[in-house]
């Protein structure tokens, strides 16, 4: 048995324990495993999607250009939660443990364990194109923060209440400003 | 070897109890601190701000100060405890649906997880039960005979320094959407119980400067921008400027004019800021398109009401400057623009705080006849209800191919949908200006996902939040836009036009954001118009 097909024979399997894995790092992770609308549960549906494409392409020992896309869909969401950059990404590293323990367990496909060393380089291209990604999440953030600021509602706050140059001496510049 | 390392793993990867770490929560939700850092909590109100406010008459906004919700001292005033149990108490007497919503709830479940800002966190806090339970808690202790007694055993706990922070965090982490109450059984409006929480914040002095800042500008000039009349009036103005060089036309506007028979009052950000402008100008076009006898005014210059995100006298107060300035005007009725958290309080709350507005006429269509029933007491009409009927009576003439350049999808503001039920006018609106298809059925029309950003929470400092908070609503954005090249998000909210720009620009930039009536526009064929070919409708840079 080669390990193309231990992957496919277990690839269901292993999906399902990544994704309960990433989900356990929230408080509240039995919603987010237990509904599968993908727009009733937008963080456990997009994370399902995104490690089941991951997956195969890990496995299938894929370009890492291919990975962006299923890895824009679960870090794009993580980099706005509550994790350090480390959490937000560390997940991604579980599924070598998981096909470890996937095969380990299994008699037949034991051997396999020893041939992991092209899927598990592929995960750590993964995990480093993540933070990358990460990263460039961080920084769209950013640039989405000073276009609102420059968009003029930064006035709302920033501007300073007419009323206030009402008393003592600013009295003048209210004058002046209004021409009275 | 494999499962150690696993844990190992997981310790990185979580802090504190959680499945990952291999713990279960040892603790209950009590006793889960709430902890203030950058990012997690909106900047509180400027002292000048609330000082202002609580010198104005009507208005109560106590103890005014300089704090941080970091510090472990949040300066609260003497006797705190007591002034929130009885400001609890007065409203319990005063408001019959917060006694019912605080007796009602039977813990079903039905709201946990229907919340954006549980969907985008995870947090349990933020499923609307338990939210509802920060002040329940308190409720049950202090005023049934049962918490009494029985105490924690019964959900009952005492009001601390600790529960205070707690209602904070939570009650601004709630857009008041009311997508929780229609899932629930007992009609439970957690909306009321945000605001219920809000209020009594205030009456210790805890409140949020991009809510009180607008407050305190709309009382002062009539507008959140704090813009005077002469701003305002000329910003429009430019914005005349701007249609007549797209389009040939130019709209003849009025300023407090009196004896004009329909006073036009849309939200400040519309003769502001961008996307907002261009509906501004969809609104100008429309109305010389049609003739009408409309006047806007510098004083009525804001439909947006941030004073239903403190408490009710501040709400009641801001609402009632529409009404004075109708009566003063002596116009037949208002028309309303695309606002979103306006329309909740004409629809709600107006017409027991203010009304009734006996000095306005039943709105009648001056163009096609027709009666607004649905608005003979707030004396208010939508503009999609307005421009709907005129689509139905043939009065606008569209060439739907110069909307060719997008593709669009329709967003439900959640208080439109929700609050007074505009669900079908401007989708019958798009169809006939616009190609456009609609997001999936859970995520529209009355189950519609808030922007995330509602309530005063669209301030950059909680930027984060408010990604989070948003994720439902882009998640289904971002699935139009993959499957049917969706490329713009319209909507009938001014804080929807600008939150969701922000909104897409990180989940989806591909997707811009546009009012209803901004579509309207770009499509209207007017008799003099001397239009080129606009790329892109009214965005078009003409020089």
């Amino acid at each position: 048995m080669d390990i193309a097909e231990g992957f496919r024979f277990h690839g269901d399997k292993i999906v399902n324990r990544w994704v309960e894995y990433t989900l356990s790092t929230y408080t509240s992770s039995g919603f987010f495993l237990k509904e599968r609308d993908k727009f009733a549960n937008p963080v456990g549906g997009n994370f399902r999607e995104g490690l089941q494409k991951l997956f195969l392409l890990l496995s299938k020992d894929a370009d890492p250009q291919e990975f962006t896309a299923p890895l824009e869909q679960i870090i794009s969401i993580r980099a706005v939660q509550e994790f350090t950059p480390g959490q937000a990404v560390a997940p991604l590293n579980a599924v070598k443990h998981i096909v470890r323990e996937a095969f380990a367990a299994d008699k037949e496909r034991q051997h396999l364990v020893g041939e992991l060393y092209d899927f598990e380089f592929s995960v750590d291209l993964a995990v480093i194109a993540a933070f990358d990604i990460y990263m460039q999440c961080r920084e769209r953030l950013y640039q989405v923060r000073i276009a609102e600021i420059k968009s003029g509602n930064h006035i709302l706050t920033d501007s300073k209440c007419p009323s206030s140059m009402l008393d003592g001496d600013n009295k003048k510049n209210i004058k002046t400003v209004n021409g009275i | 070897m494999s499962v150690p390392k696993l844990e190992q793993l997981s310790q990185s990867v979580v802090q504190g109890p959680s499945l990952a770490a291999g713990a279960i929560p040892t603790r209950d939700w009590m006793d889960i601190p709430v902890k203030f850092t950058p990012g997690s909590y909106a900047y509180v109100a400027k002292k000048d701000k609330v000082e202002y406010l609580n010198s104005q008459s009507g208005l109560s906004f106590p103890n005014a100060r300089e704090w941080s919700p970091e510090d472990d001292d949040w300066k609260l005033p003497e006797g705190w405890k007591e002034i929130i149990l009885k400001g609890l108490q007065e409203r319990l007497g005063k408001f019959r649906s917060l006694k019912i919503f605080m007796d009602c709830c039977v813990r079903c479940g039905a709201c946990a997880d229907k919340c954006h800002f549980f969907l985008g966190t995870g947090d349990p806090k933020n499923m609307p039960v338990l939210r509802a339970e920060l002040l329940r808690s308190v409720y049950r202790n202090d005023f049934t005979l049962g918490g009494k007694i029985l105490g924690r055993m019964v959900g009952a706990r005492e009001m601390t320094v600790s529960v205070l922070k707690e209602w904070f965090m939570y009650s601004y982490q709630c857009t008041e959407c009311r997508r929780c109450s229609i899932f629930c059984p007992y009609g439970i409006d957690t909306a009321e119980i945000t605001m219920m929480l809000r209020e009594l914040l205030h009456l210790v002095g805890i409140g949020i400067n991009w809510i009180l800042e607008p407050v305190s500008n709309s009382n002062r000039t009539g507008n959140h921008m704090g813009l005077q009349p002469h701003t305002f009036k000329d910003n429009v103005e430019f914005l005349v400027e701007d249609v007549e060089s797209l389009t040939g036309v130019k709209p003849d506007i009025s300023f407090n004019r009196k004896g004009a028979e329909i006073l036009f009052i849309t939200p400040s950000a519309d003769v502001f800021a961008e996307p907002g402008l261009y509906t501004a100008m969809g609104y100008l076009l429309l109305f010389e398109a049609i003739g009408l006898d409309y006047t806007w005014s510098t004083y009525a210059s804001e439909g947006g009401n941030f004073g239903l995100f403190t408490n009710n006298e501040a709400m009641k107060k801001l609402n009632a400057k529409m009404y004075a300035e109708a009566e003063r005007l002596g116009v037949k009725y208002i028309i309303g623009g695309e606002c979103g958290h306006m329309w909740r309080v004409v629809h709600q709350y107006m017409e027991t705080m203010n009304g009734p507005a006996d000095f306005l006429e039943k709105p009648v269509s001056p163009i096609t006849g027709t009666v607004f029933e649905n608005a003979a007491s707030s004396k208010m009409v939508h503009i999609s209800e307005f421009t709907a009927d005129l689509i139905k009576h043939g009065k606008l003439k569209f060439d739907k191919s110069r909307n060719s350049h997008i593709k669009a999808t329709f967003h439900d503001s959640c208080n439109p949908a929700r609050a007074m039920g505009l669900i079908d006018e401007p989708r019958y609106i798009l169809d006939h200006v616009v190609d456009w298809v609609e997001m999936p059925e859970n995520t529209i029309r009355e189950q519609t996902f808030c922007c995330g950003s509602g309530t005063g929470l669209n301030t950059d400092e909680i930027m984060e939040l408010r990604m989070r908070a948003g994720l439902p609503r882009a998640n289904a954005v971002k699935y139009v836009h993959e499957k049917h090249g969706v490329n713009m998000l319209s909507c009938v909210c001014a804080i929807d036009r600008a939150t969701l720009t922000s909104l897409n620009d990180y989940w989806t930039p591909e997707v811009g954001v546009c009012g209803v009536t901004e579509l309207v526009a770009n499509a209207i064929v007017q008799e003099d118009e001397t239009r080129g070919e606009l790329e892109e409708g009214l965005r078009t840079m003409v020089f």
